[in-house]
């Protein structure tokens, strides 16, 4: 679209992210997760990937994914500041996804994490993911974390031993609705990567041209009778 | 009489037990002794003695365990069993930063209180 | 003389989340699909005992007493109902408990059911739950688990016999291929060595729970229901089922120290080996008889262990005959063909329940296609309650 003084006026200053590296990650089951950055370009699949679980109650998925949605569509439009996206994708199909935000070069807000594919720790693959993306490659000091899910929540809390700033609320609080928050900072993240974060990289040339083309899920394990 | 050292605090211990009739030593002690059959009266303990089990011990096996159960907030405990030089063995968490299998260690007792009810006394291998 | 016990109806609910039904709802399903399996279920008041085998409903689904509910549940009143509870074998000793019952006189038709509900707490309050069959003062308030102590014994096993974590690894890809095939399984996905062992990825894919335990090494934390119904076989009512009945030829039970630590040799599991030795004697035949059997995989290393303790394989040398595949379900001695506890999962109070439907499924040739043992005639389950002090075990034969 033409870009006219007041689309300038409202769109965030067009600071310009380091790309996140793809990587590959052989799941139990054998099959191969190609954990890439998701371009504007794929908004489409995103959305519509991301739309269906809009109507499920259980685990919190109505919740995570209409925020997403939201947050997608922020980003797309270029109303949201320095968010980006990761996708983990089996054989081009979106299994998973996580987005988040540079606050600036030395913060970062966690934003949501939610996977589709479940039984193969793919939600804890795409968090470390995304936690890898903030610390290691755009090189912040801390990373702002809150969930909408409480288990969902203490298991990071536990496995990160992330660092409780509740008590500092209200002058710390996380965007997300504004709440107390956890922080994972670069000594957390060094003391769990190992434990957490993997994947093969490079990513071969075969592995990312199969992940070149997302395409939506056909089934949602979460809606039963799920039809497109 | 009133025996005010029962207010002291004291540190926490760990004790075993003796049947006096025979000798024979225990941890956890039962209600029957197995060396001579004699019966334990959990109200008096006439008959049968405690001793602190403590001091120096082998590791004859340990594990570091990553998914706790309710009550506790690490990330992972390091768990393991000793033997202690009067053949008592015990099991308790080991904190040592690369356990192996047969190494000297310390028995020293910690109050715990992670698990639901009452503090109680928990074995450190150190 | 003691008569003849067998069994005419089984019954299986899937496995899994069920958290949302009730406990007396899942069990009563599969009491309902037994009596059904059996061509009984109109007949079922005159059904002579109830057994319920069931270990923690209390603690976590705050419910006792829940032999009673399941009788209600399934319109059976005024049938005798009890609640059989022995840990993780619960259900075997119902079974056994089912066939003195039988074998007494004093009931010639009794059903087992076995359930359990677990899901409906969190992890670390089933963790926590599961942990109070450990001895409080000397155990549980360490903060000790039963992962835990499946680690410790696990590093015991390897640094004696020379095992490594991939074997344990190759029997998930044994089991998982199993349960894929098993209708009522927890988790029916396929895993592959290269993904959960030899790939570069597999210590985060495949991460460690209690080392030398893995993920991959554990079972799942499951819900569900089994039942069987048993029957006199001497009696004149046994000649009223359609399906031939599937004689239990032998039950036993032994315990041993409730304190791991107090263990003469921390690597035998003497519990097993004799309860092994009387269901042998019982039985009349050797471990060299059994054509296949279900063996207590909440940790894959029990699937070694207990296989060697009930005389399948020599001490120490099981894990060579799972590096040959001799104990796939095209193997020389199919173990755990139903996916065992780790792809079929564990519903605590119910798995010994479920390990009897399995040896009666491959007995009748009743297995789905591709996990069916080629005419089986001995079928033995082993039930390992608490860690190993107080285990089951039941042999089924096919006449």
């Amino acid at each position: 679209m033409a870009i006219d003084e007041m689309e300038r006026s409202l769109r965030p200053p067009a600071d310009e992210l380091k790309p996140y590296p793809p990587k590959v990650i052989t799941l139990a089951s054998g099959e191969k997760m190609v954990v890439r950055e998701a371009k504007r370009e794929e908004i489409g699949v995103l959305l519509g990937t991301v739309h269906p679980l809009m109507g499920v109650p259980k685990d919190f998925y109505d919740i995570v994914a209409a925020r997403m949605y939201a947050e997608l569509l922020g980003w797309y439009r270029y109303r949201v500041a320095n968010e980006f996206v990761l996708v983990g994708a089996i054989d081009g199909e979106i299994a998973g996804l996580v987005n988040s935000r540079q606050v600036s070069p030395q913060l970062g807000m966690s934003l949501h994490t939610l996977t589709i594919r479940r039984g193969l720790r793919i939600g804890a693959q795409l968090f470390a993911a995304k936690m890898e993306h903030h610390i290691d490659v755009l090189g912040e000091d801390e990373v702002w974390v809150v969930a909408e899910s409480p288990i969902g929540f203490k298991r990071w809390m536990i496995e990160y031993q992330l660092e409780d700033r509740s008590s500092r609320y209200p002058d710390v609080r996380h965007e997300l609705g504004g709440v107390p928050t956890y922080v994972l900072t670069r000594e957390l993240w060094n003391a769990a990567r190992d434990v957490k974060c993997t994947g093969t990289r490079p990513a071969s040339d075969e592995d990312l041209k199969s992940a070149e083309k997302l395409t939506m899920p056909t089934e949602y394990v979460q809606i039963p009778d799920f039809k497109r | 009489m009133i025996d005010f050292s029962m207010y002291d605090v004291k540190a926490p211990q760990i004790d075993a037990w003796k049947c006096d009739s025979c000798g024979t030593i225990f941890y956890p002690v039962p209600m029957v002794c197995s060396g001579c059959g004699v019966r334990r009266d959990p109200v008096t303990n006439k008959g049968w003695s405690t001793f602190e089990l403590s001091g120096p011990c082998t590791l004859l096996t340990w594990t570091r365990v990553w998914n706790l159960p309710e009550g506790y907030n690490k990330k992972f405990l390091q768990f393991g069993i000793v033997e202690f030089e009067n053949g008592l063995r015990a099991s308790g968490r080991v904190e040592v930063d690369e356990p192996r299998t047969g190494m000297a260690l310390t028995a020293t007792v910690e109050e715990s209180d992670e698990r639901p009810g009452d503090p109680v006394n928990v074995f450190v291998f150190k | 003389m003691a008569a003849r016990v067998g069994i005419v109806g089984i019954g299986h609910t899937v496995f899994g989340n069920l958290s949302e039904y009730d406990l007396a709802d899942i069990m009563a399903y599969a009491a309902t699909d037994a009596l059904k399996d059996a061509g009984f279920l109109d007949r079922r008041k005159e059904i002579d005992q109830v057994l319920v085998a069931n270990m923690a409903s209390g603690m976590l689904c705050h419910q006792s007493a829940v032999a009673s509910a399941l009788v209600s549940r399934m319109d059976m009143e005024p049938v005798p109902a009890e609640l059989v509870e022995n840990g993780p074998a619960s259900g075997a000793s119902a079974v056994k408990l089912g066939y003195m019952a039988v074998a007494s006189g004093l009931a010639d038709l009794t059903l087992v059911v076995g359930g359990e509900v677990m899901r409906r707490v969190t992890g670390w309050n089933a963790t926590d739950i599961v942990a109070t069959m450990l001895d409080t003062d000397t155990e549980y308030n360490m903060g000790l688990t039963l992962p835990g102590f499946g680690g410790m014994f696990t590093r015991l096993y390897m640094e004696k016999y020379g095992m490594e974590e991939r074997d344990l690894a190759l029997l998930a890809v044994k089991n998982h291929d199993n349960g894929f095939k098993n209708t009522y399984a927890h988790i029916r996905a396929k895993c592959t060595i290269e993904a959960i062992a030899d790939g570069p990825e597999a210590a985060v894919v495949n991460n460690y729970v209690a080392e030398p335990l893995r993920m991959y090494s554990t079972c799942p934390v499951s819900d569900g229901g089994a039942a069987l119904l048993l029957v006199n076989m001497d009696a004149p009512i046994a000649k009223e089922f359609p399906k031939k009945p599937i004689r239990i030829a032998a039950v036993a039970s032994a315990t041993d120290t409730h304190c791991v630590h107090n263990r003469k040799d921390p690597l035998e599991l003497n519990a097993v080996r004799i309860a092994a030795e009387k269901a042998y004697k019982m039985a009349g035949i050797g471990p060299e008889d059994i054509d296949f059997a279900e063996l207590h995989d909440a940790f894959s290393i029990l699937e070694l262990a207990i296989s060697e303790e009930v005389g399948f394989f020599e001490r120490g040398k099981s894990y060579l005959a799972a590096r040959k595949g001799e104990t796939a379900i095209d193997g020389t001695l199919p173990i755990n063909t139903s996916g065992g506890l780790k792809s079929k999962g564990h519903p605590v109070g119910c798995t010994g329940v479920s390990q009897v439907v399995e040896l009666v499924r491959q007995l009748r040739g009743e297995a789905e296609e591709g996990r069916q043992v080629k005419d089986p005639k001995y079928g033995m389950s082993v039930n390992f309650g608490g860690f190993g002090n107080n285990v089951a075990s039941v042999i089924c034969a096919k006449d």
